[in-house]
């Protein structure tokens, strides 16, 4: 378990995690009934424990690990056409006219009807990190869409979570590539090996290099053109290396054999010490890697 | 019957003429048949003039229209002159304006095109060949997003204010450039703000999210919308006031510097 990727969300000192667990049972996941779509609820971040119901929150310190999980019935549109289209062409047969637009709308909901509860079920997770620290959510996504549901999703089991997508008081495209353009970076920050450069126009020309020395005459030249760094690797010590974009979403986190080399010291048989052990080591680097990024780009607090 | 005779009215249909103003002056006239137009209507703004007619007015009726209102014309032509801005030029652009003041400009080559504002100057970096007449294109990307993250910081020290008393913060919030709005609030909750807001005294930006934010209160502009918004933000009457007054030329501004 080490989450991949990180939207951040940024929430008041207000905000109490007391009687958590309680607030998240109320919001726990249901099985996706016979006839619905889909369903989200929260699940134990470690999974079930010999058959028990496993906390829906896990605690270290300061960091909170939570999970939102769900069961998406899969209906492809296109199988329902198909079948629609057949029993149009049964009824067309029988009766000499084509059904109308009232009548093929009825025949489609009774098809769904039919279908939905013979339907796949197709779990999903996503993984979330609560710093109460820097007051900072850390979702396992790089989907905007998927990570405001996280949050909406908290916000109802909370009754109250006003969090705002992190937010720089500095232009990110114009500190990123003033790194790649030889500004200094941050200590303890360091230049990966890829890239994304894009021209300023909104439809203009876009660059994107991987597995490439970032300061070379090759990235001068593009940097010459006008071009501005739209995501940029990045390297935290050797403990962990991931991708800044300018949309402030982290993406290919990965701890490194500087961090990972604490794990492997230690023996562990069960499962659930395992995975205390990764969230203990993967919070401790993202609050390493949060107070590098917030005064590099000037990231506001919400109170 | 009928059906067969009447021709079906066609949508937007744009040409442009050129218009004499009687003062040794030829300027040109964008001529835009509209659908929805019901009368005709001849507007000046900074993206130049335009002339709306109904589908069905007859080419005579709008010429008459024109001819009749050239001392108009003339007239908000000079208005729109004086409150000309001039376009950015590397090393030429004296003073740029931010938060309701014109700051002084401060010149300078880099390795980037950046843009940062120190003790009440703003700090032009640029890198690349400069010709004195014309911004490039990263350039003014630069200062489009130096004036976003100002206004992101700006939005930041603000929203706290507000947040306690709302039934839930905005899902987001983005700055865009607009064409005839200040701000909008969408189903899911997301608050979007025209970036010329920047330029305009912070007071007057304040008033526009304020105003998206009592939308998540009341989704509409009633009487008890008006009383969040007063409840708020008292002075509301006097920054909108200033927004008819003085708004489109803030547009006008950005579009000038920007675009």
């Amino acid at each position: 378990m080490f989450f991949r990727n990180l939207t951040l969300f940024r929430f008041p000192a207000s905000i109490s995690f007391d009687d958590l667990e309680t607030k998240l049972a109320g919001a726990a996941l249901k099985p996706v009934g016979p006839l619905e779509i889909s369903s989200r609820g929260f699940v134990p971040p470690l999974g079930r424990v010999d058959g028990d119901e496993g906390a829906l929150h896990h605690r270290i310190g300061d960091s909170l690990w939570l999970t939102l999980g769900g069961e998406d019935r899969l209906l492809p549109s296109s199988v329902i056409n198909d079948l629609l289209q057949k029993k149009i062409d049964d009824y067309e047969a029988k009766n000499e006219r084509r059904p109308g637009g009232k009548m093929r709308r009825q025949m489609k909901d009774d098809l769904v009807q039919e279908l939905l509860p013979r339907a796949f079920v197709r779990p999903v997770r996503t993984d979330a990190l609560v710093d109460m620290k820097h007051r900072v959510i850390a979702i396992d996504t790089s989907s905007r869409k998927v990570a405001e549901a996280v949050v909406s999703q908290l916000r109802e089991a909370l009754g109250s979570f006003p969090a705002l997508p992190v937010n720089a008081e500095v232009a990110p495209r114009a500190v990123l590539t003033g790194w790649i353009a030889g500004e200094p970076l941050p200590d303890a920050l360091a230049l990966g090996d890829e890239c994304e450069l894009r021209d300023p126009a909104d439809t203009g020309a876009i660059v994107k290099v991987q597995r490439m020395e970032l300061a070379g005459d090759e990235i001068e030249t593009h940097l010459e053109a006008g071009r501005q760094v739209a995501r940029l690797a990045l390297s935290l010590d050797d403990h962990a290396s991931f991708v800044l974009g300018e949309d402030l979403v982290v993406r290919k986190f990965k701890l490194l054999d500087g961090a990972v080399d604490q794990l492997e010291s230690t023996e562990r048989d069960d499962l659930r010490a395992e995975l205390d052990a990764r969230f203990a080591l993967m919070a401790g680097e993202f609050q390493r890697l949060f107070e590098v990024l917030e005064p590099a780009l000037h990231l506001s607090a919400v109170d | 019957m009928l059906k067969l005779f009447t021709r079906k009215p066609a949508g937007h249909v744009r040409d442009s003429i050129a218009l004499d103003l009687g003062n040794g002056r030829t300027v040109d006239v964008a001529r835009v048949r509209h659908p929805r137009a019901r009368s005709l209507k001849l507007s000046v703004d900074e993206r130049g003039i335009r002339l709306t007619l109904p589908v069905r007015a007859s080419q005579a009726a709008a010429d008459r229209f024109l001819l009749a209102h050239r001392e108009w014309l003339r007239a908000r032509l000079e208005e729109l002159a004086l409150a000309h801005v001039e376009p950015l030029r590397p090393f030429v652009t004296a003073r740029l304006p931010l938060r309701g003041d014109w700051l002084p400009v401060e010149w300078s080559r880099a390795t980037s095109n950046r843009v940062h504002l120190a003790d009440g100057v703003l700090h032009m970096q640029v890198r690349g060949a400069v010709d004195g007449m014309h911004a490039s294109p990263a350039l003014r990307r630069a200062l489009q997003d130096f004036y976003m993250a100002e206004a992101r910081a700006d939005i930041a020290r603000w929203l706290p204010d507000y947040l306690p008393d709302l039934p839930r913060a905005p899902t987001r919030i983005t700055l865009k450039r607009m064409v005839s709005q200040w701000g909008s609030l969408s189903p899911a909750g997301v608050v979007a703000l025209d970036l010329a807001l920047v330029l305009a005294h912070p007071s007057a930006f304040r008033y526009v999210l304020v105003h998206e934010l009592c939308h998540i209160l009341h989704p509409d502009h009633s009487r008890a919308f008006w009383d969040a918004v007063d409840t708020r933000f008292p002075d509301w009457r006097d920054e909108r006031a200033w927004f008819a007054r003085d708004g489109r030329s803030l547009k006008a501004t950005l579009h000038a510097l920007l675009d």
